[in-house]
């Protein structure tokens, strides 16, 4: 009995010494469902994506780097389908990314503010996020309908306005898909941002207000600066999310008019399940993959500055 | 005592003897709509009537069943009978993904290929050989407003058949705000009041312009022995896609970037007299309160042939790594049972044509509005019999749309999409497995 030692200590000893491999253990768990579910795919996409891949061959003949130099190769299907489909993604994101970020900066910075009814404003904003794309797709495709869509509807009433073609527009076609957009996901980033408002310590202000700083002084020199780390979450999530672009065109416009809002992901799917062109759509993904790491390493490398900038 | 152990013995043994003997199949379908319960009530009686064999199905939405197919195959995990469509079928068979089935299996299933509508049956077929059969059908049609019809003039019993029936119906039906007909002194095709029908845009554009082309005699794309070369730049697919951008910009009939969407709250709120749609819009436009609509085959604007765009789905057997006989023999008992005319019959209550004349002209059909197409039914061209199917319509919708929208002259649309075609063709060819 006495010669029991006491089981805090044991636990003690426990947690520091312990054999090497515990830790393993620990990381064992993700470590395994990180290879069944991410290398293992990967691995396996880049195996496919150098031979003529068919499934029910036994023999997948290799062709090497043949499908990744189409991609670079004016004059193939490939070329011009996977380079035109990037072109609208980019486009895409270009337009979307700034303006996901700052919508949901600006509806942040509102209900920053003890507002009577801020927590309703706040679920308002978030709920169409649990929305799934089919449902918020078939919305906007049927708010901005041709001829007979409410936002034409309303065009029409309006003096010096005219109803507009949206679905069959080349350009305007991408009015609904990023408006449907920014109202289907701002509400992630708003609270992301909301969350990081409330943290930032009130003496900064005093201590600015102090000094005669006007509200555009404080933001600039205190809450965007504050906001950085944020901010640099937000724009590579919403990054990566803008180039995997899929659901809403293939809802809202099924890519058209004339294939201008088709994005790369819908060009990759439709190569893979309706052509059956699995090596190809493999070669596109690994490609695809490899240039979104690099736009995501730009970014961490020019935020990171930033960053540093901002904390010293 | 005795007796009771006999009784035992022999309910064991009966017990045994229908496990032994009762076949297990698995059957993958994506009637996962209003059709579903339908499918599922017909399963249930297939179990009755058959002790011995016992379906196991499951409903997977086709998109996912087409992907979920030839790894399944591959995996040796395929289910015993697949319901595919028509725009997939041939692909799965040249890919190797189906098992075929012999004339004498097919007797024994009491399947008779000549039961079935032609077109419907030879998509299932290839190089002469049955791998799937018929049971389910779908085609474009022509939906038109009986009450704008007799308020313009025209017989609301009789639509109309011929061009040049639908371009005079079609300026009867035609109006601006201002009361003004096409050809007349100020009409303003900016601000129609009621149109004809509404030339739409792809998809739906693409497969109404498809049933159109095929009515000059265009087949689309050449057959195995001319390396499948996609052909509908011809003069005949020119002068009809020429029409129909015409019925928009020189006759004036049908509104500007109309969709299929527009279309349809159009034909719903009374505006657009007629509709190009498939059969399945029957039961929306039935729910419309005050619609007075009739359904009928859609006009020959073609000089070749009648001809309309057909969708069907169709049961096979994938091919399984191991072939059990005895499953085999259920699975084509189950298939034979299924597309009886008894159960076509039956099937066509959710919305499907039937998929053999004796149905079509029988009693229990005469009430379902549908029968009204009659004859055309014998004249769909199903979109099919190419392994390629989605290279060709998506380059046929890519030109098709150009040419409505106004983007490119009509024959060089159609010789871009040719182009366009025939490389993403060669691609599949390449990764075909040699027959």
């Amino acid at each position: 009995m006495a010669l029991a030692p006491p089981p805090a200590r044991r636990r003690r000893r426990h947690a520091t010494g312990g054999p090497a491999w515990v830790p393993y253990a620990y990381l064992l768990p993700h470590a395994v469902l990180f290879v069944v579910f991410i290398v293992y795919p990967v691995a396996f996409g880049v195996y496919v994506s150098l031979h003529r891949w068919n499934i029910l061959s036994d023999v997948q003949r290799y062709v090497g780097l043949e499908f990744y130099a189409r991609l670079v190769t004016p004059g193939t299907p490939q070329f011009a389908f996977f380079w035109k489909t990037m072109g609208n993604t980019a486009l895409f994101t270009a337009i979307t990314v700034p303006a996901l970020l700052l919508s949901a900066l600006g509806l942040a910075l509102l209900l920053d503010r003890p507002i009577p009814g801020r927590a309703f404003f706040r679920a308002v904003f978030f709920l169409p996020t649990i929305l799934a794309v089919s449902v918020m797709g078939l919305t906007w495709r049927w708010m901005f309908e041709n001829q007979t869509g409410l936002v034409n509807i309303l065009l029409d009433l309006i003096p010096f306005t005219q109803a507009m073609p949206f679905l069959t527009n080349v350009g305007w076609a991408w009015v609904p898909i990023v408006v449907g957009t920014i109202w289907w996901t701002v509400g992630f980033n708003m609270i992301l941002y909301g969350a990081a408002l409330a943290a930032i310590p009130r003496v900064y202000y005093e201590a600015a207000m102090i000094d005669g700083a006007g509200a555009w002084a404080q933001f600039r020199h205190i809450t965007w600066p504050q906001l950085n780390p944020v901010t640099l979450f937000a724009l590579v999530t919403t990054t990566i999310a803008s180039f995997q672009l899929f659901g809403q065109p293939h809802v809202i416009t099924s890519g058209g008019p004339l294939r201008t809002t088709q994005s790369v992901m819908m060009f990759i799917t439709e190569e893979a399940f309706s052509n059956f062109q699995f090596a190809s759509a493999a070669a596109m993904s690994v490609f695809f993959g490899l240039l979104l790491l690099l736009v995501t390493g730009l970014q961490f490398r020019m935020t990171l500055r930033d960053l540093g900038r901002g904390v010293r | 005592m005795m007796m009771r152990r006999t009784l035992a013995a022999l309910l064991t043994a009966a017990l045994l003897s229908a496990a032994a003997a009762q076949v297990e199949l698995t059957y993958w379908h994506g009637f996962t709509g209003p059709d579903m319960p339908l499918m599922e009530q017909l399963i249930a009686e297939f179990n009755a009537q058959h002790p011995d064999i016992v379906v196991k199905a499951e409903a997977i939405p086709w998109g996912n069943l087409w992907q979920q197919l030839e790894p399944s195959v591959a995996a040796g995990r395929a289910p015993d009978v697949v319901a595919v469509n028509e725009d997939v079928v041939t692909g799965f068979i040249l890919r190797g993904a189906l098992a075929p089935m012999t004339p004498d299996a097919l007797a024994a299933a009491d399947i008779d290929p000549d039961r079935f509508f032609g077109p419907l049956w030879d998509t299932g077929v290839v190089d002469g050989v049955a791998y799937a059969v018929p049971v389910h059908s779908v085609m474009v049609v022509m939906y038109y407003n009986k009450a704008l019809f007799a308020a313009a003039g025209l017989d609301p019993d009789a639509p109309p058949t011929t061009r040049d029936g639908y371009l005079a119906a079609a300026r009867a039906l035609t109006t601006d705000t201002a009361g003004r007909h096409p050809g007349d002194a100020g009409f303003d095709a900016n601000a129609l009041a009621t149109w004809a029908a509404g030339i739409v845009s792809p998809w739906m554009g693409g497969t109404v312009a498809y049933a159109f082309t095929a009515q000059n005699g265009v087949t689309f794309v050449d057959g195995a022995d001319a390396g499948y070369a996609p052909n509908f730049d011809s003069p005949a697919a020119q002068e009809m896609v020429q029409f129909l951008v015409d019925l928009v910009d020189v006759h004036q009939v049908s509104p500007k970037n109309a969709t299929e969407g527009s279309e349809i709250d159009a034909f719903r709120q009374g505006k657009a007299a007629m509709n190009f749609n498939g059969v399945w819009m029957l039961s929306q436009y039935a729910e419309q309160p005050g619609l007075d609509f009739g359904v009928a085959a859609i006009p020959q604007f073609g000089s070749e042939r009648f001809a309309t765009w057909g969708g069907s789905s169709h049961l096979a057997m994938p091919v399984q790594r191991r072939p059990d006989a005895a499953k085999q023999a259920a699975a084509m008992t189950f298939i034979g049972w299924l597309t009886q005319p008894e159960q076509n019959l039956f099937w066509t209550a959710a919305g499907g044509l039937p998929t053999q004349p004796e149905v079509a002209a029988s009693e229990g059909y005469a009430s379902n509005p549908m029968s009204a197409l009659g004859e055309s039914m014998e004249g769909t061209f199903v979109l099919t019999g190419f392994p390629f199917l989605a290279q060709f319509r998506g380059a046929w919708d890519a030109a098709y749309e150009a040419a409505l929208l106004g983007d490119k002259p009509v024959a060089q649309a159609l010789a871009d999409g040719v182009a366009e075609a025939a490389s993403r063709i060669a691609d599949g060819l390449q990764s075909l497995p040699p027959r």
